[in-house]
């Protein structure tokens, strides 16, 4: 194109900006979405925040070993322990009460917890039961002299397991799987139907034969999606700057741990999902005659997001890979909302998310190409809502 | 090309809808500095062509020239256009809705926005410039959608029904704007059912009916043109009983308070109707009559309407208008540019 069919792009991208920029709806919108962005990055660092550390006392016995019993411990179960020596048994159960700590090692005699679990048989996982486990094994090397001891509880009691495969992504990065599924179908659709509000309200207000007169349907297309466009890609930084920005201040492990590829994969997804569809709820728009209508033709470009944000549970909560949804990954109509959640869930390599990537943008052109010949058609003819294959038949 | 400069010319301008032919072959030609009017009853292609002339209707056939050349995209930015079916943003405020449209046009930012203030202003929209266009009222919506056509300084205007919808105020604040710029020498078309209006406003016209052109002219020669009609009275006379004695070189097709109009065949006859009259009694009143425009486009649209038999008329019209379109740039332009239709229909009598 040439500067001045630029200018003009810009000039309608602009007014579209501002035209929405002004809207009250578009701001409320805008902070809601943020709000439940940041309170995704906070709430679980909030409700994680009470387990990921506890407090372990210790009465009598040797204190070394004890404290490294502890430690060890903490390590099996998964909690970050901190070790307080106590004066004893009474101050001991007071502190148990208060719930200033969360279990007391008593010599190698016992653990104090304030409540037993119900499970009580095999206490498996739990720090308490982690702390029973081995401070008895702890009183079998009491036999030994207790430097020898002391170095076998640092050195480690279990035998550590390493995995072939690196692990699966934990449940948060699942979880933030599921909202940038949710979050990126919410974001495509609420655009995309702006784009064909906008496209129907311009040919039903006719003030489309006044602009054509001046620019050419490509100018006037382009421009309202580039400045919706616009509009969402500020929108989606946003939201990922206060989720990643936020969920580091507050120390959040779904932001800090494996789920930032999850992010950065929903991004891209997101603006190549949005230049895939943005063409074709334009041409919606320009097959329909009344702005009520709008949602109308708008209806069967939500279906297949729709489709793969439902079948995104079957693969969260799967533990096999699916194949069938690796398929929807790399078909530009799913792709949107079916490659993050991949990316969530661990089981798309790079080079796919690449690959998908690859397709999708070649797929955008032909899709524009199409939907832009429909739109070219259709915008200036009213009457009856016009049909697809219709529009496609007939010349221009 | 100093022939050409400003001139519009449709030639053969053909479209088909389906089974509805909207355009078929129209021609004429459009000079610069004259308010020109375009008629026609419901239905017999104007908007097409004036959709056409701007370039958002396509064409079967036929070639629209402005300034010599077809109409490019570089050409459409010096078109101001009022589609018939209105069309403006509605949530849009009226001064930035006039400020884009400039923009659109090639205007800079502070350009579009003093254009802006001046046509809002001059349209009597001062004090609208910040409503949203929907909180009008629909003879002001229509005012900024003449301005929206104006904001830019075009050198071609194309208005399509500018007049429907106004007030007495807003057809003399129209018409005032409508002389202005055709003084100003830009090239105009509109188009409009009120014929009084136009007869008034117009220097010449252009009638079409089915697709075609049937009447063009200025509007004198139109007036002129057809029969030649004079108006006699004879005092005492009040039946104008008279008449009996014009049979032969003349008819009567009226009479009112004692008036009679009489016409007539030939100029020379006026000379005999007059001795007969004076032969009655005193003359009152003689002099020709000039046809109202209405008449002609009755006559031109209605005959052809009404009676199977004067269908030929229509055609030998169209025969006429294309023909000499050919010729537009030439001798067929000096007066009234217009051309054409009258010519060939007289040249079918």
């Amino acid at each position: 194109m040439s500067r001045s069919s630029w200018t003009l792009t810009w000039l309608v991208a602009r007014r579209e900006i501002i035209d929405r920029g002004r809207a009250r709806s578009f701001w409320i919108a805008s902070v809601l979405l943020l709000v439940a962005v940041a309170a995704g990055a906070v709430i679980p660092a909030l409700a994680r925040g009470g387990q990921s550390t506890a407090r372990v006392g210790i009465v009598g016995g040797p204190a070394a070993a004890l404290t490294e019993t502890a430690r060890e411990a903490g390590r099996i179960s998964g909690t970050k322990v901190s070790v307080v020596t106590l004066p004893s048994i009474t101050v001991a159960r007071a502190d148990l009460r208060s719930g200033r700590v969360a279990a007391v090692l008593v010599g190698d005699s016992e653990v104090l917890v304030k409540q037993q679990s119900l499970s009580s048989g095999a206490p498996g996982g739990t720090l308490a039961g982690a702390l029973s486990e081995i401070g008895g094994l702890q009183k079998l090397y009491a036999e030994l002299p207790a430097p020898v001891a002391t170095r076998i509880a640092r050195s480690g009691i279990s035998l550590p397991v390493r995995g072939l495969l690196p692990p699966p992504k934990g449940l948060a990065s699942r979880i933030t799987g599921l909202s940038v599924a949710i979050l990126i179908y919410v974001i495509i659709l609420t655009y995309g139907v702006r784009i064909t509000i906008g496209v129907g309200e311009e040919k039903s207000s006719r003030v489309v034969e006044v602009l054509l007169t001046t620019l050419r349907p490509v100018q006037l297309l382009a421009g309202k999606v580039i400045g919706i466009g616009l509009l969402a890609l500020a929108q989606i930084a946003a939201m990922v700057a206060v989720y990643l920005l936020l969920g580091h201040a507050v120390g959040a492990t779904t932001v800090t741990g494996a789920t930032t590829e999850v992010v950065l994969a929903a991004a891209l997804w997101l603006v190549l999902g949005y230049a895939f569809y943005c063409t074709a709820y334009a041409a919606a728009g320009a097959l329909i005659t009344r702005q009520a209508d709008a949602y109308n033709a708008a209806l069967p470009l939500q279906i297949p997001l729709i489709l793969a944000y439902v079948l995104a549970y079957t693969v969260l909560y799967a533990t096999s890979v699916n194949a069938f949804y690796h398929v929807l990954a790399f078909v530009p109509f799913t792709a949107p909302v079916a490659m993050p959640v991949l990316v969530a869930v661990g089981d798309a390599p790079w080079w796919q998310v690449g690959l998908a990537a690859v397709v999708s943008l070649a797929s955008t052109v032909a899709m524009a190409r199409i939907a832009g010949l429909i739109y070219g058609r259709a915008i200036l003819r009213t009457g009856t809502r016009l049909k697809v294959r219709q529009v496609l038949r007939s010349s221009s | 090309m100093g022939g050409s400069d400003g001139v519009l010319e449709l030639t053969g301008l053909r479209r088909t809808y389906g089974d509805v032919v909207a355009l078929d072959g129209l021609s004429f030609t459009v000079p610069p500095g004259q308010v020109f009017g375009f008629l026609g009853p419901n239905g017999a292609g104007k908007t097409t062509a004036m959709r056409a002339i701007v370039g958002v209707a396509s064409l079967d056939g036929g070639t629209v020239r402005w300034n010599g050349a077809p109409i490019d995209q570089d050409a459409r930015r010096r078109i101001g256009y009022m589609p018939e079916e209105r069309g403006l943003y509605p949530s849009m405020r009226v001064a930035e809705q006039l400020e884009y449209l400039a923009r659109l046009h090639g205007l800079d930012q502070a350009r579009a926005r003093s254009a802006a203030r001046y046509w809002a202003g001059r349209l009597g929209l001062a004090g609208h410039e910040q409503a949203k266009v929907e909180a009008l009222s629909l003879g002001n919506q229509q005012r900024v959608q003449l301005a929206a056509a104006l904001v830019h300084q075009p050198d071609l205007l194309v208005l399509d029904e500018p007049f429907s919808g106004l007030d007495p105020v807003g057809v003399d604040a129209m018409s005032d704007v409508l002389a202005e710029r055709a003084a100003a020498g830009v090239t105009m078309l509109f188009s409009s059912h009120q014929l009084d209006l136009v007869e008034h406003l117009c220097t010449s016209v252009a009638i079409i009916h089915r697709g075609a052109l049937v009447a063009g002219g200025t509007v004198d020669e139109l007036s002129r043109g057809g029969q030649l009609r004079v108006a006699v009275r004879v005092a005492g006379d009040d039946r104008a009983q008279w008449t009996g004695g014009v049979a032969g070189f003349a008819t009567v097709v009226g009479v009112a308070d004692g008036t009679a109009t009489l016409a007539l065949t030939r100029r020379e006859d006026a000379q005999a109707v007059l001795d007969v009259a004076r032969r009655a009694g005193p003359v009152e009143q003689f002099g020709f009559e000039r046809r109202r425009l209405s008449e002609v486009f009755r006559d031109v649209v209605g005959a052809e309407v009404d009676e199977g038999g004067t269908v030929g008329a229509g055609v030998a019209a169209r025969a006429g208008g294309g023909g000499s379109a050919g010729g537009a740039g030439g001798a067929g332009g000096g007066t009234g540019g217009g051309l054409s239709g009258v010519a060939g229909r007289e040249a079918s009598r």
